[in-house]
């Protein structure tokens, strides 16, 4: 971009970003496997001996499902923009600090263990696939710091350890299990977007959208670190604050994402990078944009996982894989000569 | 007050708004309601459902079936609301049903749950074993008003099973390999509805008590097994018949096992036997004719 | 304005087996140049980033403004040392703007962005450093020069009163370096900025620096104005090189002798003045 970024052109892209995003959840909803007439929904709920089949798929399936992806992909999205430049690795992403190996053990103890009680109502997968994704994160962390102050590579290989020990963990208990707790947990790990019930989404959004907005409170710190520790440190910044917050908020809206939704790959590493190429480095607009653009992709995705072999469903990771790779390469083609790393 | 309190002020107002507005059950959600006794149109998402309801004069009313109910006939023409493992949500609600009917594994039940959520009534049944058969068979009874001929088809089932008891009377058990699955070769362990049939039968499971329901086993777990008779279920005429030609070939390496010396390779039409339904007697009397032919020579 | 360093009594050294500063003690007054030179490995960085914070000496304590240097906190010693490091990471595409006013972190408003002031700042120093043209291009499409330009005008952006370098001219052309030199003499002379720079090269230290701080390598040091402090025989103890020293009005200049240099013999017969 050839100027400044000022806070009126910010609030200006955000607002037409946030139109876009309107939009495509809009039209999302009108599509699925059985046709919804808008005209119809507008009626209302009807009785509760008669209700309206078109009220209830828009509102209470429709729409809820698509609310959810927008949070997750909003979530996973600006949590790889942190990781990214925190771990200053452009290959990062929200599970590189093996959440989702924390996540997956989570799962599949929950579904062996056999609980059967629901916390108010939630699936006691997702409640333990979060404490599962938040114990990993703080033990990674825990291990890194052994490894001196926030040495990264200490903390990526930390990671990549817990990793794969849990992944072992998780496949022996996966081959003890009886067959269709295995299909479960697989199924519930390979994302999926269910409707949750509006409290949950409530919360997640609260979660979700203030998370985004105190790593924006950051991110003029965030643009100092790309340049190092050191030299943040001599710019005034307050480098393990800023570590600290960024990485707790980060592995807090991941653990939502997963907990709700399950393991979904692709977003968290390619939407920043395509964001980046298009609006820049700068950490003020890349977050927002980010969590704007996560969430329009992780939309649409869905949608087209709802629909293209239907009436079954696809797994929502397989479609942002096989969609996000070929859209991904077009901006890398187009925007390519911005990129330092690149050439 | 800096941006930071700030932050933190609306993040709580937001929650306890939420809280507020969401945290008491809403309207529709009939979970904990109890069942009503009659019901005029049902969704059914398992196979062995749909003929449960068909069997006690429930056919009329089922509004929704998932792909791969195919009996009785008239249950192929239903409208579909998604497949047995990834039922549509969206075709159930469509269907406008005043109760669905699911199976209790991880996905049905999950299924089942949302709906109650939404208020539409769900009832989870278990059907792994024979005597969860009978007993579901009542609960579908009670649930939609047709105790009397759920009853009867117990009744009749049950008399027909101790038929065939009393014509297999008190002979040695015929030891059964039942094979899953050529390559690799799985086969049906004992803590199946498959082997509950085998010994209505007359038979025993070949296999010992195994940790999996339906293990894979290696070649010395076969010989060592002794089976008399080898059942292979195939699904549709095509797999039948070309698993019956390449039967001989296929288990001619183990030419030692009474099984295959004595030429008792079954390939049977799994139909009847592949899910635990109202054609229970069906199934096992299939079974029944591969172990004791000659009872049947009539 | 301020700019005063003292270090008294400074111990250091990575592992406790080595040590490499013993018992420094010395002081810079504000306005003043200083090189920092030695041999590899005599602790040249290390004493820079002792200065700056980047490390904890083992004992003894380094004043920054009559203050201790761990009474300030981040943006408080931002506001007094600004540092200029050898290694240009090319982060993320930033453009050059958006990197010196980077150094303006510490100041911007409460919405997180920057104020006029900080931009006229960072134009100043766009303006200082003879940048003023590259300024929306990516920091990465410069050469070493023109990016070098760029971290020091970031520093110059921090307003403070002192700069650090660490060997701001090793990977630059001969004009680039003589650039760098006089926008650090200007930025001394006009600004009145302590700066202390380290550097491998003797006569560019002997050209623009007021004083000259030689580590050697078994922890000894001396600290004086350049002219007065370098002469052959100081070159030949701390260097362990031959050079002869020769003067052309009151500039001095240095010109290392090794085994194939021609008047050698010729030189130790004068040794060390014409």
């Amino acid at each position: 971009m050839e100027q400044l970024l000022t806070a009126k052109r910010l609030i200006l892209r955000i607002g037409l970003a946030l139109a876009v995003l309107a939009a495509v959840m809009f039209v999302c909803s009108l599509v699925g496997t059985e046709t919804v007439s808008l005209k119809a929904v507008l009626t209302g709920p009807g009785t509760q001996a008669a209700p309206n089949p078109d009220y209830e798929i828009f509102i209470r399936i429709r729409l809820p499902r698509i609310i959810l992806a927008g949070l997750v992909g909003a979530a996973l999205a600006c949590a790889g923009v942190v990781f990214q430049v925190l771990l200053r690795n452009p290959l990062a992403d929200p599970y590189i600090l093996g959440i989702s190996s924390g996540a997956g053990l989570g799962a599949i103890i929950a579904v062996i263990s056999g609980f059967n009680w629901t916390l108010w109502g939630r699936s006691p997968i997702a409640v333990f696939a979060f404490a599962g994704a938040l114990g990993t994160v703080w033990l990674v962390w825990f291990i890194g710091r052994l490894t001196g102050k926030f040495h990264v590579t200490g903390l990526l290989l930390a990671g990549v350890v817990v990793n794969a020990f849990f992944s072992a963990l998780m496949m022996f208990l996966t081959s003890i299990a009886k067959s269709d707790q295995v299909y479960a947990t697989i199924f519930w790990l390979m994302g999926n977007m269910r409707e949750g019930d509006f409290l949950v989404l409530w919360i997640a959004a609260g979660c979700v959208g203030g998370g985004i907005v105190a790593l924006f409170y950051i991110g003029p710190q965030l643009n100092a670190l790309s340049f190092g520790a050191d030299d943040a440190r001599s710019m005034g910044v307050n480098v393990a604050r800023t570590r600290t917050i960024a990485f707790g908020i980060a592995a807090a809206i991941t653990a939502v994402a997963v907990s709700l939704s399950g393991l979904i790959g692709f977003v968290g590493l390619v939407v920043p990078h395509g964001v980046r190429l298009v609006f820049g480095p700068d950490h003020r607009q890349l977050l927002p944009m980010s969590g704007i653009a996560g969430a329009i992709f992780l939309v649409i995705a869905d949608t087209l996982a709802r629909i293209i072999v239907a009436p079954a469903q696809l797994p929502v990771g397989v479609v942002t894989a096989i969609v996000g790779g070929p859209f991904f390469l077009i901006i890398l083609v187009k925007y390519s000569r911005k990129v330092s790393w690149l050439k | 007050m800096n941006k930071w309190s700030f932050l933190l002020l609306v993040i709580s107002g937001w929650m306890v708004v939420g809280v507020t507005m969401f945290g008491s059950r809403q309207g529709r959600d009939s979970s904990g309601a109890p069942l009503p006794d009659r019901a005029d149109r049902i969704v059914s998402l398992a196979p062995n459902i749909t003929e449960i309801l068909f069997a006690i004069g429930l056919g009329d009313e089922i509004v929704g079936v998932t792909l791969d109910s195919d009996y009785p006939p008239a249950a192929a023409e239903k409208p579909k609301v998604g497949t047995f493992w990834q039922p549509d949500i969206e075709a159930v609600v469509a269907a406008k049903p005043e109760m669905v009917i699911t199976l209790g594994f991880e996905q049905q039940k999950n299924l089942a749950e949302r709906l109650r959520r939404i208020g539409y009534n769900s009832l989870t049944v278990n059907i792994e074993k024979v005597g969860d058969l009978f007993a579901v068979i009542e609960e579908i009874g009670a649930a939609t008003g047709r105790q009397r001929q759920a009853d009867e088809l117990i009744s009749r089932i049950r008399a027909k099973l101790q038929q065939l008891a009393s014509l297999i009377g008190a002979e040695a058990r015929v030891r059964v390999l039942w094979i899953v699955q050529r390559e690799p070769l799985r086969v049906a362990g004992r803590d199946t509805f498959i082997n509950e049939m085998i010994e209505l039968a007359g038979g025993e499971n070949a296999i010992g008590p195994t940790v999996h329901k339906y293990p894979p086993i290696g070649s010395e777990q076969v010989i060592a097994c002794n089976a008399d008779v080898i059942i292979e279920p195939a699904m549709g005429r095509d797999d039948i018949e070309s698993r019956r030609e390449s039967a001989l070939q296929h288990w001619n390496k183990f030419k030692h096992l009474p099984a295959v010396a004595n030429r008792r390779v079954y390939v049977i039409d799994g139909d009847t036997v592949s899910r635990l339904g109202p054609r229970l007697y069906e199934g096992t009397e299939t079974i029944a004719r591969c172990l004791r032919p000659y009872l049947f020579e009539n | 304005m301020s700019g005063i360093i003292e270090v008294d009594n400074l111990t250091f050294g990575y592992t406790s087996e080595t040590v490499i500063l013993k018992d420094m003690c010395f002081s810079v007054r504000p306005g003043t140049f200083v090189a920092i030179a030695g041999p590899n490995g005599a602790g040249k960085s290390t004493l820079l980033n002792l200065m700056c914070r980047a490390l904890t000496p083992n004992s003894g304590t380094i004043r920054i403004d009559t203050a201790a240097i761990e009474s300030y906190n981040t943006k408080a010693l931002a506001s007094k040392v600004a540092v200029v490091r050898q290694e240009l990471v090319p982060a993320f595409g930033f453009s050059v703007m958006e990197t010196i006013l980077m150094a303006r972190t510490p100041y911007y408003g409460s919405t997180g962005f920057e104020t006029r002031h900080d931009r006229e700042i960072a134009n100043d120093a766009l303006e200082a450093t003879d940048t003023a043209r590259f300024a929306y291009r990516p920091l990465t499409s410069l050469s070493s020069g023109e990016r070098q330009r760029v971290f020091i005008a970031r520093a110059l952006a921090q307003n403070s009163p002192i700069m650090l370098l660490d060997e701001p001219t090793s990977f630059l052309d001969l004009k680039h370096q003589v650039g760098i030199y006089d926008l650090l003499k200007t930025a001394q002379v006009e600004k009145g900025k302590t700066i202390v720079a380290v550097t491998h090269d003797i006569n560019l230290a002997t050209q623009y620096c007021d004083e000259i701080l030689l580590l050697g390598a078994d922890g000894g040091y001396h600290i004086g104005k350049t002219k007065a402090v370098l002469s052959a025989e100081k070159v030949k103890e701390i260097f362990d090189v031959n050079v002869f020293a020769g003067e052309i009005g009151p500039e001095k200049f240095f010109v290392p002798l090794g085994k194939f240099a021609n008047d050698k013999r010729k030189m130790n017969k004068e040794s060390g003045n014409i």
